[in-house]
């Protein structure tokens, strides 16, 4: 027990030093800490007057989340299900860093038209920060959420120019996406923060950051608009209060994680991903047809070079969605052995589970593929 | 005392960050100086039958020198909440605080005309490193007769926590930490299975304490209590969980869909390769090339 603790606290510290992770809490100082929650009223007007983010249109670079924020976001996307919904977010700056420290929900749905919605949304708006004010959320709107429920965190057309007219008028402001259904077929939170460059600004090349699959019907207008903006860092922090309670929460929480069941939850965006990535293929499959037949003389490298980058992509998205399936079924897998497989006496059931995780891990062979 | 109403109450993590943000924003606003101050606020959720469900909370005014909540405050809030989240209803109120006071009735008496039966949930905000439960209790209000004068005062009540699958998810990333960039596979399936594998091992010790507590009683250490046995036999006899031959045809069947989704993937990766490998082939090898390239042969 004891050997395994300590190697996996070397493992911690070794991923936290890789990942430039600064703990936000130390025992010692728990107090200072929570200074983050202290909303200084006179620097953040005197950052307001100053207005350095005017110079540059890439002085924002890192996004600070609070854990009651992110989780709210994600609760609110989520309960829209497929329909996309939005909200606030408030916090304040800090030199290149943008922190949120809340969120709030807005009362309009995706398909009312963004004229008549935003009248209504400002409204609520503020009377909700006023209201909030009183309670002692003293941050500002720093920025808006919505979501993408399936088809990626970046931003559309609309929300581009959207943004645009905020960083006009608003500024500072920051615009991010989050996409519950990958969420929860990923296991892991699908969330993106962008900002646009003003009209006209030729951003210096930067490589995309992290590969996501667009479906079809959208990636027109992904591709058209994803050199306007750029995406910033993501981190969390939360209070000490925070950290301890949610410990605590793994307490009572540990039974929903062995209960979850993402293959039933996730049936329809699978199915979705699947008929997706068959379009996709055709596609790349006539195109390659076409192009093979002027093979010959004149092959024209660049367009060679973005078949293969096609269906190398198509390779890649279903390896991901695969290994969402299989890490579903193995969860399936384990919760049956533990569960279904029951014999009469100690040594049997002993023999028993030793026997069907390795017959369950031979039969499960592709693991090999996740490597890849 | 615990609650005799018979309902379950189910916790929603929100709730808990929620209330758990409000004190540390006022404890940090009100600086460093003396004791923070207790805060108030509403919870909402969905009450069907015999289960009530607290989703979400906000914050309320209550003056405690004038003993006075700001009912104008508390309609705005449920007005602006409706209309987010309109299947929400005010079930009751939190607040911070190591023990119910007893200024606390009047607040849940003030509250009674909402909800008939609010329901008061108590954070405990010290932070005790020893504690190894939540340090939230749940509180009903019961008609109680004492010394012959029926009063109402405050019952435990036993709750669990409930989560959405997307709550859940991200309750771990921000508890754990967990790795935000899993682009790579292998820390994608190993961020999953050490889940899965805390999970278990936390239902193998519960499991092994009730052992060890039946071994105690078996050697005559502890009391040989009834009902606790009843429930610890009930439990071991709901093994297996499902055993049917269609359990097992409709899990096979999953099974068998996944390998398939595996073979698909794995025949389009393959093809894929094949294709890069044919075209670098030809733009080796390829004869009629007329930029210079030399034709080798193997």
């Amino acid at each position: 027990m004891e050997a395994s603790t300590s190697s996996a606290m070397v493992a911690r510290q070794t991923w936290e030093i890789e990942n430039n992770i600064v703990a936000m809490e130390s025992p010692a100082a728990a107090s200072d800490s929570d200074a983050i929650f202290e909303y200084d009223e006179a620097s953040q007007s005197s950052i307001q007057q100053l207005k350095p983010w005017n110079r540059d249109p890439h002085f924002f670079k890192n996004v600070k989340i609070s854990a009651l924020a992110l989780l709210k976001m994600v609760v609110h996307s989520r309960s829209g299900g497929t329909i996309e919904v939005m909200g606030l977010m408030q916090g304040k700056t800090d030199g290149d860093t943008i922190i949120i420290m809340d969120a709030f929900a807005l009362p309009v749905e995706g398909t009312e038209t963004r004229v008549n919605a935003q009248a209504d949304a400002y409204e609520y708006m503020v009377q909700y920060s006023q209201t909030n004010k009183q309670v002692g959320r003293l941050e500002n709107v720093v920025g808006w959420y919505h979501s993408h429920p399936g088809y990626g965190c970046w931003l559309s057309g609309i929300d581009v120019s959207t943004q645009m007219l905020n960083q006009t008028y608003q500024e500072p402001f920051l615009a991010v996406v989050i996409d519950p259904t990958r969420t929860v077929s990923a296991g892991k939170v699908e969330i993106g923060a962008f900002r646009t460059y003003p009209q006209g600004y030729k951003p210096p090349d930067e490589p995309p950051s992290e590969y996501q699959t667009i479906p079809l019907n959208k990636i027109e207008d992904f591709g058209v608009h994803y050199k306007q903006y750029y995406s910033l860092d993501i981190t969390y922090f939360k209070s000490s209060l925070d950290s301890h309670l949610l410990d605590l929460l793994w307490n009572k929480y540990w039974v929903n994680t062995l209960s979850s069941s993402p293959l039933l939850a996730n049936r329809d965006y699978v199915a979705g991903q699947v008929a997706d990535l068959a379009e996709k293929l055709e596609q790349a499959e006539s195109q390659l047809a076409h192009s093979g037949r002027m093979g010959g003389f004149f092959m024209p490298v660049q367009k060679k070079k973005e078949e293969e980058s096609q269906l190398a992509k198509i390779s890649r998205d279903s390896s991901k969605i695969t290994v969402e399936q299989l890490h579903g079924l193995m969860s399936q897998v384990i919760k049956n052995t533990l569960f279904n497989v029951v014999t009469s006496s100690a040594s049997a059931s002993a023999a028993a589970s030793a026997e069907t995780p390795t017959s369950a891990t031979d039969s499960s062979g592709p693991e090999p593929m996740i490597l890849l | 005392m615990s609650s005799s109403s018979g309902l379950t109450f189910k916790l929603h993590p929100l709730v808990i960050v929620n209330i758990s943000d409000h004190h540390t924003r006022s404890k940090a606003q009100t600086g460093r100086a003396g004791r923070p101050p207790r805060v108030y606020g509403c919870v909402l959720g969905v009450q069907t039958g015999r289960t009530v469900e607290i989703f979400n909370s906000f914050e309320l005014r209550y003056d405690p020198v004038e003993e006075l909540l700001d009912r104008a405050f508390l309609e705005t809030k449920q007005e602006q909440y409706k209309k987010v989240f309109p299947k929400y209803d005010v079930l009751g109120w939190y607040s911070t605080g190591s023990d119910v006071q007893d200024s606390d009735m009047l607040i849940h008496k003030a509250l009674m005309d909402i909800n008939e039966s609010p329901v008061y949930v108590l954070l405990n905000p010290t932070i005790n490193h020893a504690q190894k439960d939540l340090p939230i209790s749940i509180f009903e209000s019961e008609l109680h007769v004492i010394d012959e004068v029926p009063s109402l005062i405050f019952v435990n009540a036993s709750y669990t926590i409930e989560t959405v699958e997307a709550e859940r998810i991200s309750v771990d990333h921000v508890a754990h930490i967990k790795p935000s960039d899993g682009s790579s596979a292998a820390t994608q399936l190993a961020a999953h299975l050490t889940g899965m594998h805390s999970a278990i091992k936390m239902l193998n010790s519960r499991i092994r304490v009730l052992y060890h507590h039946l071994a105690s009683i078996q050697k005559g250490d502890a009391e040989y209590e009834h009902s606790l046995l009843r429930q610890i036999s009930s439990l071991v006899r709901r093994l297996p969980a499902i055993d049917s031959p269609k359990f097992q045809d409709d899990f096979l069947m999953e099974y068998n869909d996944t390998l398939l989704m595996t073979y698909l993937a794995t025949i389009t990766k393959c093809s894929s390769t094949m294709n890069e490998l044919v075209d670098k082939f030809n733009t080796a090898y390829d004869k009629q090339n007329r930029r210079g390239g030399r034709t080798t042969f193997i």
